[in-house]
């Protein structure tokens, strides 16, 4: 019996000892986690999920943050560019001697087919700023086979002809959409995205395993261009339930773990006293706002929409759910992109305001009556900020109807344009106010439920990203701001709130992505 | 082989049920609103691309014209892509359904012997504190819930008392022991009570008195004569929980991060990925088809009389 029992734990510990990955001595290795896992490592294929794209891969350009919280556009794999003077064409001066992990060197030519891959890929669903090369609509739908538009002048040089001016291109450029990949791996593999041996970038990290629902390692790159990061190895554990990132947390088997996960009694009950010290925040670079359709009959009259305006406490909301980590935000510009606006006219909270706006308008209390579409993958915090809100609208006489949906049902309604009101949060994808209005209310934005029906603002949006002068460019997208939240009052923007997270003992410091993204720089962390 | 025959029958039997299966998550998926791209994409969706990708994989086709697609690629073992993940559902299904297998052979096997062990213990001791010990041990299984088993067992023996791995599959055979507890505790307990109770029925019966004259001890008469008989309606129970172990393996799965089907079929669920949930759901029907044919099999053996009417 007694050789039995010895056998067995023998057993169980060569099989422990087999299935724990061999980490060298003095190897910094990071251990983080995700609440859920990726969809897949092509940055061609997905809206979502960048947390390869961002470590494994580099883009032209890259948005640091400085000392300050500031950020500012620096040049990455493009070292410099040159504008023309109708503002079309864009060349840029690449840096010589990179390569890919593969030892490939990177060149203009890669620049050039992984920007036609965004239009070609089958299932692709990246492709919005590629769309802007000219001729790109025609590549899309496969009228033609390569974008003339796309110039390749020797290794290190090209240059991209938009179909019109756009001041923030080179901001776009920055976007996770834009990463550069090496066109011999991808025409001669089978497996990249999918498989890490096949996915091949010229970033400072190697993805090194992706066993689905469990983990992603991401080891350095050897060879990288760039200034090697502190980091050796990343182990991005997959852990679905939030109990169990925080006891991992709290037995030091996580480095980095993301408060957005966690439920908030447990955020302020343990996180904002034990570990208060450890706390590192920075924006969520964007706003989170309530839309109002203005094809439903009461939300189409300005003055019921300055009316949901005036009734909701937005300072309330801010103080009741973010203690301090969150402030009121009167415009769609956020603080922290290029063009926002600290002067815009405020929205001032007036209940009895907004009582008299309804009643001069006609409107009896109890008359205006409309559906609160809610998204349930959006977490119990927002709930409650849209019961609140429904509460708030109530003390003014205005009847919304809370009614909550699963998330791709919440997408398929508000695809028929036909939803009353939903709260969104809109998080840049680049830095520039082009991100934010262009989406929401340029005149090929319906989809959205919003239906904005000043169709002369909604032409200067799509209008002022043309503007070259920045100054004027500017002033012409506060303008604009002004005129969509506080004279046409499409909008209610709320708040913009800080990502949290907790760092462990072993890390020195930690950078969150510049805008707020639950994706991070692996780089942008130093252990002790 | 008439028992051969029979097992055929049943195997023969079990394919409309699979494809009945397969049609009844086909038309679900089909009237719920949302779909896989939409989900995908997210805010990025425009109707165009949602239009295009949908062409790209087939989605925009009649359901019934779907539906053959997949039944016949399911002939030739194809089981489709992931529309998620990119990459074929066979191998995802192929890569973690280990883990799943892992997770609920070792809580069958927690809660069948120490269901048995506790159920015979009681019926030997009825009344006794032995009986009292394993009755409320039963209880407390078949009274709380799987996530709430799991949480506690998690803060207390991994957490605070550091025996065990919090989470994850890096500590091989360690790292199923506390979602196996957690998972089979409330099966165990109900084949603790019902193996209790059919057992004092059993050693009520003449033939145990017979056993008893003929100078068998009390524990012989149980072990060699009662628990046989006794295990007929036991294996019955144990063959209905297999698909509750594969149902309560999800919330497993999820709180020990055990990458198993479980998980991926909550994935699918949410990303409406409607091949991946077929995979899931087909893997899922195969496994409790397999164990209600098993016990069949074992009721043969167990009682003649089963194996006669066959």
């Amino acid at each position: 019996m007694k050789k039995i029992i010895t056998m067995l734990l023998a057993l169980t510990m060569l099989l422990t000892v087999a299935a724990v990955p061999a980490l060298a001595d003095g190897e910094k290795v990071l251990n983080a986690a995700y609440i859920a896992d990726i969809s897949t490592m092509d940055v061609a294929l997905t809206t979502n999920d960048y947390i390869v794209a961002l470590n494994v891969f580099d883009r032209l350009y890259e948005v640091k943050v400085q000392p300050d919280g500031s950020t500012e556009i620096v040049p990455s794999l493009a070292e410099s560019y040159e504008v023309s003077e109708d503002g079309l064409t864009y060349t840029f001066k690449l840096v010589e001697g990179v390569t890919f992990s593969n030892g490939n060197p990177l060149t203009a030519s890669d620049v050039k087919y992984t920007f036609e891959r965004l239009l070609t890929i089958p299932e692709g669903v990246n492709y919005d700023i590629a769309l802007e090369f000219a001729g790109a609509e025609d590549l899309l739908n496969g009228d033609v086979d390569t974008l003339d538009s796309l110039a390749v002048n020797g290794d290190y040089e090209i240059s991209m002809t938009l179909a019109a001016p756009n001041a923030g291109f080179v901001a776009e450029l920055t976007s996770p959409a834009m990463s550069i990949v090496d066109e011999e791996t991808c025409e001669s593999v089978s497996g990249f995205g999918v498989d890490p041996a096949d996915t091949i970038g010229s970033g400072p990290y190697i993805i090194s395993e992706w066993a689905v629902n469990d983990h992603l390692t991401f080891t350095r790159n050897e060879n990288y261009w760039g200034e090697q990061p502190d980091v050796d190895t990343c182990i991005l554990h997959i852990v679905p339930d939030a109990g169990t990132q925080n006891l991992m947390f709290q037995s030091g088997e996580l480095d980095i773990v993301d408060l957005d996960n966690l439920d908030a009694s447990i955020i302020e009950s343990t996180y904002q006293t034990i570990y208060a010290d450890s706390i590192v925040s920075g924006p969520r670079v964007g706003v989170t706002f309530i839309t109002m359709n203005e094809n439903n009959e009461f939300l189409s009259d300005v003055n019921v929409r300055k009316a949901v305006q005036m009734a909701i406490d937005r300072q309330g909301i801010v103080d009741a759910f973010f203690a301090g980590n969150a402030h009121v935000e009167n415009g769609m510009i956020a603080g922290g992109v290029w063009g926002h606006n600290d002067d815009l006219t405020p929205i001032t909270y007036d209940p009895e305001g907004a009582k008299e706006l309804l009643a001069k308008a006609g409107y009896e209390e109890g008359e205006i009556t409309f559906e609160f579409s809610y998204d349930n993958s959006s977490g119990t915090t927002k709930q409650s900020i849209v019961q609140k809100i429904v509460q708030d609208l109530a003390a003014v006489g205005i009847n919304a109807e809370f009614k909550s949906y699963e998330y791709s049902a919440w997408l398929d309604f508000r695809r028929t344009e036909e939803m009353p009101m939903f709260l969104g949060t809109w998080t840049m994808d680049f830095n520039d106010p082009a991100n934010v209005l262009g989406t929401f209310f340029s005149p090929s934005t319906a989809g959205r439920s919003m239906n904005y029906a000043n169709t002369a603002i909604a032409e200067r949006v799509d209008a002022a990203k043309s503007i070259m002068d920045d100054d004027e460019r500017m002033a012409e997208y506060q303008a604009l701001e002004e005129a969509i939240v506080v004279e046409d009052a499409a909008v209610v923007p709320l708040y913009e709130e800080m990502h949290m997270y907790a760092i462990g003992e072993r890390v020195e410091s930690f950078i969150p992505h510049w805008a707020g993204y639950t994706d991070f720089y692996i780089r942008d962390v130093v252990m002790k | 082989m008439s028992t051969l025959k029979s097992i055929a029958k049943r195997v023969l039997g079990s394919i409309p049920v699979l494809i009945g299966v397969v049609l009844v998550i086909f038309l679900i998926l089909r009237i719920l609103p949302g779909n896989a791209i939409l989900s995908i994409m997210g805010e990025h969706a425009n109707e165009e691309t949602v239009a295009m990708v949908s062409a790209e994989l087939g989605l925009d086709k009649p359901w019934y014209v779907q539906f053959w697609v997949y039944i016949t690629g399911l002939l030739t073992g194809d089981m489709g892509t992931s529309i998620k993940y990119h990459r074929p559902v066979a191998e995802l299904i192929g890569t973690y359904f280990p883990v799943t297998i892992k997770l609920s052979v070792a809580a069958a096997l927690f809660a069948w012997i120490v269901g048995i062990v506790c159920g015979v213990i009681s019926a030997m001791g009825k009344d006794k504190l032995a009986d009292r010990l394993g009755m409320g041990f039963s209880l407390l299984g078949v009274s709380v819930p799987v996530f709430m088993t799991a949480m506690v067992l998690q803060f207390a023996l991994a957490f605070k008392l550091k025996w065990l791995p919090i989470q994850g599959v890096n500590d091989g055979l360690l790292s199923y022991v506390l979602p196996a507890v957690a998972l089979g505790w409330n099966s165990a307990g109900s084949v603790a009570r019902l193996t209790r109770s059919t057992l004092l029925e059993v050693m009520a019966s003449d033939y145990i008195d017979t056993a008893r004259a003929k100078g068998r001890s009390v524990s012989g008469a149980v072990v060699f004569h009662a628990l046989r008989n006794a295990m007929v309606p036991v294996i019955t129970v144990m063959a209905i929980q297999i698909s509750s172990l594969l149902s309560g393996a999800v919330i497993t799965e999820t709180i020990f991060s055990l990458p198993g089907i479980g998980r991926l079929a909550v994935d699918a669920i949410n990303s409406r990925d409607v091949p991946l949930l077929q995979g899931s759901v087909i893997f899922a029907t195969v496994l409790v088809i397999l164990g209600n044919l098993i016990a069949d099999c074992l009721y043969s053996v167990l009682d003649p009389r089963i194996r006669k009417e066959v």
